[in-house]
Parts: structure tokens; C-alpha cells; sequence
């Protein structure tokens, strides 16, 4: 994997890397590459019909409102000010 | 007597005849966590003050004549399970401050019949890793040699037990994150079906994958830890609506007629002698006691492995992305604008397992690579669950190693992600087709370290395969780590 797959698959990620890291990632991600590719020896196909066969997503609760944690608990892990999240300025 | 060596269901008898009391159990493991934990490093958080809170309370119910069978029992918890008010960190920098302000359902449940949690455990970095070694508070030693590793990612759980430095623990299992550490400190470790606790509290690594289970000293009292977490939840979409049921049912069974499959492919190339020798002694020892064996084929797992790495890595990738620094977990102090303060926050937050599964996972499901990737990903796992299919209908259980070696020294592998990837063979295709397993110890090697073996079931067949792994527990010669 080359540096600037790593540097696109980065800003996916939303991570920032050092020149310096971003070389020793590309290393790495070409070795974990090579194993993944193994599955390209194997002819199958994904049937998506036959699917959630073994995940079950079919236990939704009702769509009903209810009662939400409170303002105060859902803040206490930010940066925050009256009542709300604090962010840099995002508004030019 | 020494009471922290007892099993859980010892504990119940004595602390409701009035023998001994909780507080005196809670005090036996604190004291122990003060001793040796110093050289384990199996907990991150010890919640000596709540502890002690919860002993009373669970003091007040066994004299009440209310106690539930884990009432007063001290235990556990993986650190990426969210307790309410008590740091959960998932070993991670990113989390080092996290304090949930929820409980997992599988913690209200455990409240619900008193236990005495001791505190929260190590584990590799948002549970990815097998040796506890990414994790960034507690890198966690193996009671039976402390140059070794635990395994991972439920490290600290698996260590806690084998050191008797608490009772019982839960864990959490996307690839043998329960089943592997389990093998590594001698100790019992259950992965259940999936859908059959509820994952809602729990910090989400690959949802289609993960769940909660129990680790303790033998399969009875991870039954017991089972029967008090195990139900439907309306707080989980994937929890199943199964009836709960007794998961000591099958405690004692009789192995006569018991079919299990040996598939070959588990025990040849990359698996080592010794490991494949114990599990195949460990199944003449059930043809002794009556069972008939069973020779069969999974041609499938050599893909078994990067089908895993891939699904799990483009999940993560997709449920890490919630970690912006701004809600929760670590904010940089650099970032002049929105963009910058989320890269800064995650690129110091997140250890390079982490970030590396990241990086795979959006590779696996960028345009161009998706269908070669991702989507023959998900074949497989339609082939791997097929291949299960098959099997099991020509048996009741399939008995395979858990790890292709023995614990490791913590200087090896750890830093060379393709060994460690690799080495997750035994156990990742449990979870690829959302089945029940247990691993127990079944042998020691030339250096006394522990080898593990699994017994796999069918969907929400627990029940069966605790009575197997107890069958053989029943008969075999355990010897305990040096320090217990």
C-alpha cells in the first residue's frame, strides 16, 4: 500500500499521521493487505437474501418517545458551556 | 481456608449458612488486588469504597433470606463495559476520563442480585489486540508465568480469575476475546450466542460480532454468571427473544452417546504439537466416558481470518467514528478549526492497533475495493456459517483447540500485527457464524503452562456444551498458578 492510499484512507478516518508514521502504516497495511488478499483465491458470492440469517435486527422496539437522559449527564464528559457542547468556530 | 480460592457456588453455601460473611469475602480479595496486582496489573479502576458499599447491601439481603444465587459475590468487569459513575476507559487514552452516566444492561442486571463488583479490568485497547498488551493503563502479566502474556482482548478478566483476585468476571468476545485469555490463565471462559446477552452499554467494537460473556474458575460458575446477564432486552436491536433458561441444566450430564466432531483442519498446519496432542487426548477422554467421535471437514477456515479482520475492521472503523473529542473522550488542545481539533483528538487518542484497524476497515469499504473486500467478506461468512450447518448435522458438539500455542512471551508477536492477526484462528469463525463456545483447560505443557480446548454448540445450545466442558473439568487435574 502506498503512501498516499494510507494518507486517503487517513482523512477517511479522520486521523493525522507523522511523515515519519505515515511510512512505518504503509508497511504495516502493505502486510495486513497481502493476508486479506488470500480471500481473493476463493470463488463465492454474497447472497444478500439469505442474509441476517445470523443477526437478528428484527427486534425493534416500538417508535415511541420516552423519557431521555438528563441535559446535565450527557454533558459531563464534554467541554461545555450553558447547556451546551463547546466547538471551534465552524462559521467563517 | 483460603476463601478466594473457592468457586463461586462454595461461596453461596457459606455466605448463606453464615459461615463467613460478604464483607470478609470482599476484604479477602482486596487484600489479595493489594498484593498481587502490583505485579498482575489485571485491574485499571479497583472500586475498593463501592466495594464495600455493595458488601452491606448484599450483607442486608442474604439475612432478609433474599439472596439471589450471585448475591454478595465479588466480581469483575471489563473495562469496556459502561457502569454508571465508574470510569470505563476501554484501555484506551481516548477514554481515560470517560465516566458513563448509564449502566450496560448486563450491569443492571448484575445489581440486581448484589454482586460485589471489585472493579473494572484491563483489556487490549477497545478490545483489539490478544495479549492486553495495547492496552494503555495496564498491561496485564499471566499469573501462570508473569513474563507472559495473558492473552486478549479480555486479558485482565481472564488473569483476575486465575490469580483468584476476584470471583468471576465478564468479558466480551468479537473474534475469542473470552475464550482466548481463558486458555492462556487456565481458566473457563463461555462465548454465547449471539443475541443472547444484550450488547447495549457495551462500548461497540464490531457490532455484528461482539458479545458479552462470563469468565470464571470452572463451566458451573460461568452458568451461574450466564443465567444472571442472559435475556432479551428491548435496549438491544440484535438481542434475541429466546426464553431464558437454566444454564446449569445440563450440569452432570452423561457423555454416553454424545457425538462431537473433531474437523481436522484445527489441528494441523500452524497449530502447535503439543496444543493439537492435549485437545486429542482431551477427546479420548470423552470417548471414555461414552462419547462417539466424529472425523469431519471445514475447508473454509484458512479465509477464515482476513473474512474476520474484515468485517470487524470495516464495523470499527464505522463505530469509531463517533469519538470526535467533542462529547466524550480525549479533545486536543490543538485545533484551530472543527476539522483539525477531530484529526488531533483521534490521532492522540487512539493507539496504532487501533488506528491500523481503522485504516483496513475504510480500505475494506472504499469505492473500488468494496466488493473485492467487504463484500467476499460476507460470503464467506455465509460459507463459514454453511460449513457449521453441515456439521452439526451429523453431531452434537465440535471440540477444537482454542489457540494454536500455549501464552507467549510478552516480548514476542505483539509488535507484529500479521502474527497476532493470524494466530486468532481457533476461535474467529465462533463469532463469523454467531455461535455458543466454551473453553477449558484440558492439558499443561512441559513448562506448566495451560492449554486450552473449546467446545463449540449449536445456536443457543449453552447448556450443552457447560455440561461437556464440566464433564471433563469433573475428571481432570487442575493445578493453579504459583501465587494461588
Amino acid at each position: 500500500m502506498d503512501l498516499e492510499m494510507v494518507s486517503y484512507l487517513s482523512r477517511l478516518g479522520k486521523l493525522s499521521f507523522t511523515d515519519e508514521e505515515l511510512k512505518k502504516t504503509a508497511e504495516e497495511m502493505t502486510s495486513i493487505i497481502e493476508i486479506m488478499d488470500t480471500i481473493k483465491e476463493i470463488d463465492v458470492e454474497y447472497n444478500a437474501f439469505a442474509d441476517n440469517k445470523n443477526v437478528y435486527l428484527n427486534n425493534l422496539r416500538e417508535d415511541a418517545s420516552e423519557a431521555s437522559m438528563p441535559t446535565e449527564k450527557i454533558l459531563q464528559n464534554a467541554v461545555n458551556s450553558k447547556n451546551c457542547f463547546v466547538v471551534p468556530k465552524v462559521v467563517e | 481456608m483460603d476463601i478466594t480460592k473457592l468457586k463461586i457456588r462454595d461461596m453461596r453455601t457459606l455466605l448463606d449458612s453464615g459461615e463467613i460473611s460478604v464483607s470478609e469475602l470482599t476484604h479477602s480479595y482486596i487484600d489479595r488486588i493489594k498484593k498481587y496486582d502490583g505485579s498482575v496489573k489485571s485491574y485499571i479502576t479497583v472500586t475498593e469504597e463501592h466495594a464495600l458499599e455493595s458488601a452491606e447491601a448484599a450483607q442486608k439481603k442474604i439475612k432478609a433470606g433474599n439472596a439471589s444465587p450471585l448475591c454478595g459475590i465479588p466480581m469483575a468487569i471489563k473495562d469496556n463495559i459502561c457502569t454508571d459513575g465508574i470510569k470505563t476507559t476501554c484501555a484506551s487514552k481516548m477514554l481515560e476520563n470517560f465516566v458513563p452516566p448509564y449502566n450496560a444492561t448486563v450491569m443492571e442486571k448484575l445489581n440486581e442480585q448484589n454482586i460485589v463488583m471489585l472493579g473494572k479490568v484491563s483489556m487490549d485497547e477497545f478490545a483489539m489486540g490478544g495479549s492486553t498488551q495495547t492496552s494503555a493503563f495496564a498491561k496485564t502479566k499471566n499469573p501462570y508465568d508473569l513474563n507472559r502474556v495473558p492473552g486478549g482482548s479480555s486479558g485482565g478478566s481472564a488473569a483476575s480469575v486465575s490469580a483468584s483476585l476476584c470471583a468471576g468476571a465478564l468479558g466480551s468476545d468479537t473474534g475469542g476475546s473470552i475464550r482466548q485469555p481463558a486458555a492462556f490463565c487456565g481458566v473457563t471462559g463461555l462465548k454465547p450466542t449471539y443475541g443472547r446477552v444484550s450488547r447495549y452499554g457495551l462500548v461497540a467494537f464490531a457490532s455484528s460480532l461482539d458479545q458479552i460473556g462470563p469468565i470464571a474458575k470452572d463451566a458451573h460458575d460461568c452458568a451461574l454468571i450466564l443465567n444472571a446477564v442472559a435475556g432479551y432486552d428491548r435496549h438491544d436491536g440484535t438481542s434475541s427473544k429466546n426464553p431464558a433458561e437454566d444454564f446449569t441444566a445440563k450440569i452432570g450430564m452423561d457423555m454416553k452417546g454424545v457425538k462431537i466432531a473433531v474437523p481436522k483442519e484445527f489441528y494441523g498446519e500452524g497449530i502447535d504439537k503439543e496444543v493439537a496432542d492435549a485437545v486429542l487426548k482431551a477427546a479420548e477422554a470423552y470417548k471414555q466416558m461414552g462419547a462417539e467421535l466424529i472425523e469431519c471437514s471445514m475447508p473454509s477456515l484458512k479465509y477464515a481470518v482476513p473474512a474476520y479482520y474484515l468485517i470487524s475492521s470495516a464495523e470499527a472503523s464505522s463505530n469509531l467514528s463517533r469519538y470526535d473529542g467533542i462529547k466524550y473522550g480525549h479533545r486536543s488542545e490543538i485545533g484551530e478549526n472543527f476539522n483539525e481539533l477531530i484529526c488531533n483528538s483521534r490521532a492522540e487518542g487512539f493507539g496504532s492497533e487501533v488506528k491500523r484497524r481503522i485504516l483496513l476497515g475504510n480500505y475494506a469499504l472504499s469505492s473500488g475495493y468494496y466488493d473485492a473486500y467487504y463484500g467476499k467478506a460476507l460470503a464467506l461468512r455465509q460459507k463459514i456459517s454453511a460449513e457449521y450447518d453441515s456439521i452439526f448435522e451429523k453431531c452434537d458438539m465440535i471440540l477444537t483447540p482454542t489457540t494454536p500455542s500455549v501464552a507467549y512471551n510478552a516480548d514476542e508477536n505483539v509488535s507484529d500485527p500479521v502474527k497476532m492477526y493470524k494466530a486468532d484462528i481457533c476461535t474467529v469463525t465462533v463469532n463469523i457464524a454467531s455461535l455458543p463456545a466454551i473453553s477449558t483447560t484440558c492439558g499443561y505443557n512441559k513448562d506448566d503452562m495451560p492449554v486450552g480446548m473449546s467446545i463449540i454448540g449449536k445456536k443457543f445450545d449453552e447448556a450443552s456444551i457447560i455440561g461437556a466442558a464440566d464433564a471433563f473439568e469433573k475428571s481432570f487435574a487442575y493445578k493453579a498458578p504459583e501465587m494461588v
